[in-house]
Protein backbone atom coordinates (compact mmCIF):
# COMPACT_ATOMS: atom_id res chain seq x y z
CA UNK A 1 0.00 0.00 0.00
CA UNK A 2 2.83 2.34 0.88
CA UNK A 3 4.49 1.56 -2.43
CA UNK A 4 1.31 2.34 -4.31
CA UNK A 5 1.07 5.79 -2.77
CA UNK A 6 4.68 6.52 -3.71
CA UNK A 7 4.03 5.32 -7.25
CA UNK A 8 0.92 7.49 -7.47
CA UNK A 9 2.94 10.52 -6.41
CA UNK A 10 5.86 9.87 -8.78
CA UNK A 11 3.59 9.10 -11.79
CA UNK A 12 5.21 7.62 -14.89
CA UNK A 13 8.92 8.46 -15.13
CA UNK A 14 9.84 6.20 -18.04
CA UNK A 15 11.01 8.05 -21.15
CA UNK A 16 9.51 6.89 -24.41
CA UNK A 17 12.95 7.08 -26.00
CA UNK A 18 12.84 5.31 -29.37
CA UNK A 19 9.54 7.04 -30.10
CA UNK A 20 10.49 10.51 -28.93
CA UNK A 21 13.67 12.61 -29.28
CA UNK A 22 16.27 12.00 -26.57
CA UNK A 23 17.11 14.53 -23.89
CA UNK A 24 20.60 15.80 -24.70
CA UNK A 25 22.20 18.24 -22.31
CA UNK A 26 24.10 21.40 -23.22
CA UNK A 27 27.55 20.03 -22.56
CA UNK A 28 27.12 16.63 -24.16
CA UNK A 29 29.84 15.59 -26.57
CA UNK A 30 29.00 13.19 -29.35
CA UNK A 31 30.94 12.24 -32.45
CA UNK A 32 33.18 14.79 -34.13
CA UNK A 33 32.72 16.21 -37.59
CA UNK A 34 35.73 17.19 -39.72
CA UNK A 35 34.95 19.96 -42.20
CA UNK A 36 36.84 18.99 -45.39
CA UNK A 37 36.67 22.58 -46.67
CA UNK A 38 38.63 23.90 -43.69
CA UNK A 39 40.94 20.97 -42.89
CA UNK A 40 44.58 21.50 -43.87
CA UNK A 41 45.81 18.05 -42.98
CA UNK A 42 48.41 19.37 -40.53
CA UNK A 43 47.82 16.46 -38.16
CA UNK A 44 47.70 18.35 -34.85
CA UNK A 45 44.50 16.50 -33.91
CA UNK A 46 46.19 13.13 -34.46
CA UNK A 47 48.92 14.08 -32.00
CA UNK A 48 46.56 15.18 -29.24
CA UNK A 49 44.07 12.31 -29.70
CA UNK A 50 44.49 10.07 -26.60
CA UNK A 51 43.32 6.76 -28.15
CA UNK A 52 44.60 7.47 -31.70
CA UNK A 53 41.11 7.52 -33.12
CA UNK A 54 42.29 10.17 -35.55
CA UNK A 55 45.16 9.03 -37.73
CA UNK A 56 46.98 10.63 -40.63
CA UNK A 57 48.27 7.99 -43.01
CA UNK A 58 49.82 8.04 -46.42
CA UNK A 59 48.32 5.75 -49.02
CA UNK A 60 50.26 4.03 -51.76
CA UNK A 61 49.05 6.53 -54.35
CA UNK A 62 50.59 9.33 -52.29
CA UNK A 63 47.44 10.90 -50.87
CA UNK A 64 47.32 11.67 -47.18
CA UNK A 65 44.21 10.43 -45.41
CA UNK A 66 42.93 11.83 -42.13
CA UNK A 67 40.89 8.93 -40.85
CA UNK A 68 38.45 9.15 -37.96
CA UNK A 69 37.53 5.83 -36.36
CA UNK A 70 34.69 6.47 -33.93
CA UNK A 71 34.84 2.93 -32.61
CA UNK A 72 37.88 4.03 -30.65
CA UNK A 73 36.99 7.68 -29.99
CA UNK A 74 36.46 8.55 -26.34
CA UNK A 75 34.63 11.79 -27.19
CA UNK A 76 36.92 14.06 -25.19
CA UNK A 77 36.77 16.91 -27.70
CA UNK A 78 40.50 17.69 -27.46
CA UNK A 79 40.86 17.62 -31.26
CA UNK A 80 38.27 20.38 -31.62
CA UNK A 81 40.16 22.42 -29.05
CA UNK A 82 43.56 22.19 -30.72
CA UNK A 83 42.54 22.39 -34.38
CA UNK A 84 44.21 25.60 -35.66
CA UNK A 85 41.63 25.97 -38.43
CA UNK A 86 38.55 25.21 -36.34
CA UNK A 87 37.69 22.46 -38.81
CA UNK A 88 36.60 19.99 -36.16
CA UNK A 89 33.28 20.44 -34.41
CA UNK A 90 31.80 18.28 -31.68
CA UNK A 91 28.24 17.31 -32.54
CA UNK A 92 25.55 15.94 -30.27
CA UNK A 93 25.11 12.81 -32.38
CA UNK A 94 25.33 9.62 -30.33
CA UNK A 95 23.28 7.06 -32.26
CA UNK A 96 26.36 5.53 -33.82
CA UNK A 97 25.60 1.83 -33.60
CA UNK A 98 26.57 -0.08 -36.72
CA UNK A 99 26.90 -3.65 -37.90
CA UNK A 100 30.36 -3.34 -39.44
CA UNK A 101 33.62 -1.80 -38.33
CA UNK A 102 34.07 -0.01 -41.71
CA UNK A 103 30.95 2.06 -41.20
CA UNK A 104 32.53 3.60 -38.13
CA UNK A 105 35.34 5.26 -40.08
CA UNK A 106 35.31 8.56 -41.89
CA UNK A 107 38.15 9.61 -44.17
CA UNK A 108 39.25 13.02 -45.43
CA UNK A 109 41.58 12.72 -48.39
CA UNK A 110 44.35 15.25 -48.97
CA UNK A 111 46.40 15.76 -52.11
CA UNK A 112 50.12 16.08 -51.53
CA UNK A 113 52.86 18.29 -52.90
CA UNK A 114 55.96 16.50 -54.13
CA UNK A 115 59.44 17.97 -54.31
CA UNK A 116 60.07 19.16 -57.87
CA UNK A 117 63.65 17.86 -57.82
CA UNK A 118 63.72 14.59 -55.87
CA UNK A 119 60.00 13.75 -55.95
CA UNK A 120 59.67 13.19 -52.23
CA UNK A 121 56.33 14.00 -50.55
CA UNK A 122 56.59 17.27 -48.62
CA UNK A 123 53.11 17.70 -47.19
CA UNK A 124 49.42 18.22 -47.84
CA UNK A 125 48.73 20.53 -50.77
CA UNK A 126 46.26 22.83 -49.03
CA UNK A 127 48.56 23.48 -46.09
CA UNK A 128 51.55 24.28 -48.28
CA UNK A 129 49.51 26.54 -50.56
CA UNK A 130 48.19 28.54 -47.61
CA UNK A 131 51.61 28.69 -45.97
CA UNK A 132 53.16 29.99 -49.20
CA UNK A 133 50.49 32.68 -49.37
CA UNK A 134 51.29 33.88 -45.87
CA UNK A 135 55.06 33.91 -46.47
CA UNK A 136 55.07 35.52 -49.91
CA UNK A 137 57.99 37.26 -51.61
CA UNK A 138 61.33 35.60 -52.38
CA UNK A 139 60.85 32.53 -50.16
CA UNK A 140 57.59 31.57 -51.80
CA UNK A 141 59.30 30.22 -54.89
CA UNK A 142 60.87 27.41 -52.87
CA UNK A 143 57.50 26.05 -51.78
CA UNK A 144 57.65 22.90 -53.86
CA UNK A 145 61.09 21.83 -52.63
CA UNK A 146 61.81 19.43 -49.81
CA UNK A 147 64.09 20.78 -47.01
CA UNK A 148 67.15 18.97 -48.39
CA UNK A 149 66.75 20.18 -51.95
CA UNK A 150 65.94 23.69 -50.69
CA UNK A 151 69.24 23.83 -48.86
CA UNK A 152 71.08 22.74 -52.00
CA UNK A 153 69.30 25.23 -54.24
CA UNK A 154 69.88 28.13 -51.84
CA UNK A 155 73.54 27.19 -51.36
CA UNK A 156 74.06 26.97 -55.10
CA UNK A 157 72.44 30.39 -55.54
CA UNK A 158 74.74 32.00 -52.97
CA UNK A 159 77.82 30.35 -54.49
CA UNK A 160 77.06 31.62 -58.00
CA UNK A 161 76.45 35.11 -56.58
CA UNK A 162 79.78 35.11 -54.76
CA UNK A 163 81.52 33.70 -57.81
CA UNK A 164 82.58 30.30 -56.53
CA UNK A 165 81.89 27.42 -58.88
CA UNK A 166 79.51 24.94 -57.29
CA UNK B 1 26.82 -25.27 -43.07
CA UNK B 2 24.13 -26.96 -45.16
CA UNK B 3 21.43 -24.99 -46.97
CA UNK B 4 18.76 -26.25 -44.65
CA UNK B 5 20.73 -25.06 -41.66
CA UNK B 6 21.10 -21.53 -42.96
CA UNK B 7 17.38 -21.43 -43.75
CA UNK B 8 16.60 -22.43 -40.20
CA UNK B 9 19.01 -19.81 -38.96
CA UNK B 10 17.41 -17.08 -41.06
CA UNK B 11 14.05 -18.14 -39.66
CA UNK B 12 15.42 -18.00 -36.14
CA UNK B 13 16.86 -14.53 -36.73
CA UNK B 14 13.60 -13.26 -38.22
CA UNK B 15 11.71 -14.51 -35.18
CA UNK B 16 14.15 -12.73 -32.88
CA UNK B 17 12.49 -9.33 -32.83
CA UNK B 18 11.43 -8.85 -29.25
CA UNK B 19 11.93 -10.29 -25.80
CA UNK B 20 15.60 -10.94 -26.26
CA UNK B 21 17.55 -12.27 -23.34
CA UNK B 22 20.89 -10.70 -22.72
CA UNK B 23 23.92 -12.10 -20.97
CA UNK B 24 26.11 -9.27 -19.75
CA UNK B 25 29.79 -9.90 -19.19
CA UNK B 26 32.30 -7.32 -18.07
CA UNK B 27 35.31 -8.08 -20.25
CA UNK B 28 37.68 -5.80 -18.40
CA UNK B 29 35.90 -2.47 -18.60
CA UNK B 30 36.19 0.40 -16.14
CA UNK B 31 32.55 -0.12 -15.00
CA UNK B 32 31.37 3.03 -16.78
CA UNK B 33 29.47 1.09 -19.43
CA UNK B 34 28.22 -1.41 -16.83
CA UNK B 35 26.61 1.40 -14.90
CA UNK B 36 24.98 2.65 -18.10
CA UNK B 37 23.63 -0.86 -18.68
CA UNK B 38 22.19 -0.71 -15.19
CA UNK B 39 20.77 2.71 -16.04
CA UNK B 40 19.03 1.26 -19.08
CA UNK B 41 17.29 -1.21 -16.77
CA UNK B 42 16.02 1.45 -14.34
CA UNK B 43 12.48 2.86 -14.63
CA UNK B 44 13.81 5.85 -16.60
CA UNK B 45 14.69 3.85 -19.68
CA UNK B 46 13.17 0.54 -18.66
CA UNK B 47 14.29 -1.83 -21.40
CA UNK B 48 12.05 -4.48 -19.92
CA UNK B 49 9.14 -2.76 -21.68
CA UNK B 50 10.66 -4.28 -24.85
CA UNK B 51 11.06 -7.62 -23.12
CA UNK B 52 14.82 -7.27 -22.92
CA UNK B 53 16.13 -8.77 -19.73
CA UNK B 54 19.44 -9.79 -18.28
CA UNK B 55 19.96 -13.47 -17.64
CA UNK B 56 22.54 -15.11 -15.45
CA UNK B 57 23.77 -17.78 -17.83
CA UNK B 58 25.04 -17.61 -21.41
CA UNK B 59 23.12 -20.82 -22.13
CA UNK B 60 19.85 -18.91 -21.79
CA UNK B 61 20.94 -15.86 -23.74
CA UNK B 62 20.27 -14.59 -27.26
CA UNK B 63 22.64 -11.66 -27.05
CA UNK B 64 26.10 -11.54 -25.56
CA UNK B 65 26.72 -8.07 -24.19
CA UNK B 66 30.39 -7.24 -23.76
CA UNK B 67 31.79 -4.11 -22.18
CA UNK B 68 35.51 -3.60 -22.16
CA UNK B 69 38.57 -4.16 -24.31
CA UNK B 70 38.92 -7.87 -23.37
CA UNK B 71 41.88 -8.13 -21.06
CA UNK B 72 44.19 -11.14 -21.20
CA UNK B 73 42.75 -12.26 -17.88
CA UNK B 74 39.15 -12.30 -19.11
CA UNK B 75 39.83 -13.71 -22.58
CA UNK B 76 39.43 -17.43 -21.66
CA UNK B 77 36.21 -16.66 -19.78
CA UNK B 78 34.84 -14.64 -22.69
CA UNK B 79 35.60 -17.48 -25.10
CA UNK B 80 33.96 -20.00 -22.79
CA UNK B 81 30.86 -17.86 -22.44
CA UNK B 82 30.54 -17.26 -26.19
CA UNK B 83 31.11 -20.93 -26.99
CA UNK B 84 28.42 -22.03 -24.56
CA UNK B 85 25.81 -19.75 -26.13
CA UNK B 86 23.24 -21.38 -28.39
CA UNK B 87 22.86 -20.33 -32.03
CA UNK B 88 21.89 -17.77 -33.29
CA UNK B 89 24.70 -16.04 -31.50
CA UNK B 90 24.42 -12.26 -31.40
CA UNK B 91 27.05 -10.00 -29.89
CA UNK B 92 26.62 -6.40 -28.79
CA UNK B 93 30.02 -4.74 -28.38
CA UNK B 94 29.24 -1.92 -26.00
CA UNK B 95 31.40 1.14 -25.60
CA UNK B 96 34.50 2.34 -27.39
CA UNK B 97 36.66 -0.22 -25.58
CA UNK B 98 34.69 -3.20 -26.83
CA UNK B 99 34.49 -1.79 -30.37
CA UNK B 100 38.05 -0.77 -31.14
CA UNK B 101 39.93 -1.04 -27.87
CA UNK B 102 39.25 2.55 -26.82
CA UNK B 103 41.99 4.18 -24.81
CA UNK B 104 43.49 0.70 -24.21
CA UNK B 105 43.81 -0.17 -27.88
CA UNK B 106 47.53 -0.98 -27.80
CA UNK B 107 48.32 -1.78 -24.19
CA UNK B 108 50.08 -5.03 -23.34
CA UNK B 109 47.33 -6.41 -21.11
CA UNK B 110 44.36 -6.15 -23.48
CA UNK B 111 43.75 -7.69 -26.87
CA UNK B 112 42.18 -4.44 -28.09
CA UNK B 113 38.47 -4.91 -28.54
CA UNK B 114 36.27 -7.01 -30.73
CA UNK B 115 38.46 -6.73 -33.85
CA UNK B 116 41.07 -9.07 -32.39
CA UNK B 117 38.50 -11.20 -30.57
CA UNK B 118 36.83 -11.84 -33.93
CA UNK B 119 40.09 -13.27 -35.29
CA UNK B 120 40.49 -15.51 -32.24
CA UNK B 121 36.91 -16.75 -32.57
CA UNK B 122 37.46 -17.49 -36.26
CA UNK B 123 40.62 -19.44 -35.42
CA UNK B 124 38.67 -21.55 -32.97
CA UNK B 125 35.83 -22.06 -35.42
CA UNK B 126 33.19 -20.29 -33.37
CA UNK B 127 30.48 -18.79 -35.56
CA UNK B 128 28.99 -15.45 -34.57
CA UNK B 129 25.84 -14.63 -36.49
CA UNK B 130 25.65 -10.88 -36.06
CA UNK B 131 27.59 -8.18 -34.27
CA UNK B 132 26.61 -4.60 -33.50
CA UNK B 133 29.16 -2.04 -32.43
CA UNK B 134 27.97 0.73 -30.14
CA UNK B 135 30.63 3.43 -29.66
CA UNK B 136 30.49 5.80 -26.72
CA UNK B 137 32.59 6.46 -23.67
CA UNK B 138 30.52 5.55 -21.79
CA UNK B 139 27.54 4.77 -24.00
CA UNK B 140 24.32 6.57 -23.22
CA UNK B 141 21.39 4.36 -22.20
CA UNK B 142 19.57 5.64 -25.30
CA UNK B 143 22.52 4.53 -27.42
CA UNK B 144 22.29 1.05 -25.88
CA UNK B 145 18.61 0.83 -26.81
CA UNK B 146 19.43 2.10 -30.30
CA UNK B 147 22.24 -0.47 -30.58
CA UNK B 148 19.90 -3.31 -29.73
CA UNK B 149 17.42 -2.05 -32.33
CA UNK B 150 20.21 -1.97 -34.95
CA UNK B 151 21.31 -5.46 -33.92
CA UNK B 152 17.81 -6.85 -34.38
CA UNK B 153 17.33 -4.99 -37.64
CA UNK B 154 14.42 -2.91 -36.34
CA UNK B 155 15.98 0.38 -37.44
CA UNK B 156 18.40 1.33 -40.18
CA UNK B 157 21.86 2.31 -38.96
CA UNK B 158 22.69 6.00 -39.31
CA UNK B 159 26.46 5.98 -39.75
CA UNK B 160 28.01 4.99 -43.07
CA UNK B 161 31.56 4.89 -44.27
CA UNK B 162 32.40 8.18 -45.95
CA UNK B 163 35.41 9.38 -47.86
CA UNK B 164 35.56 13.05 -48.73
CA UNK B 165 38.15 15.12 -50.48
CA UNK B 166 39.70 18.06 -48.65
CA UNK B 167 40.12 21.59 -49.94
CA UNK B 168 37.62 24.31 -50.77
Amino acid sequence: MKLLSIAARAKVVTRRYPFEPPVVTEGFRGKIEVDPKLCWGCGVCTRICPPNALTLKQREDGTLVLSYFMGRCIFCGMCAEVCPRGAITVTKEFELASLTMEDLTRDVKHDVVRCRICGRVIGPAVEIKEATKSVGGEEAKYYDLCPECRKLVVARGIMTKVGVRP
Amino acid sequence: MSGNGSKLLAKALSRLKRSIWVFHLNTGSCNGCDIEVLDALTPYFDVERFGIKLVGSPRHADVFLMTGPVTRETLPKVLRAIESMPRPRLILALGSCACGGGIWWDTYSTIGGYGRLKEILEERGVVVDRVAYVPGCPVRPEAIIYGVLVLLGAVEQKVRHEEVKAGG
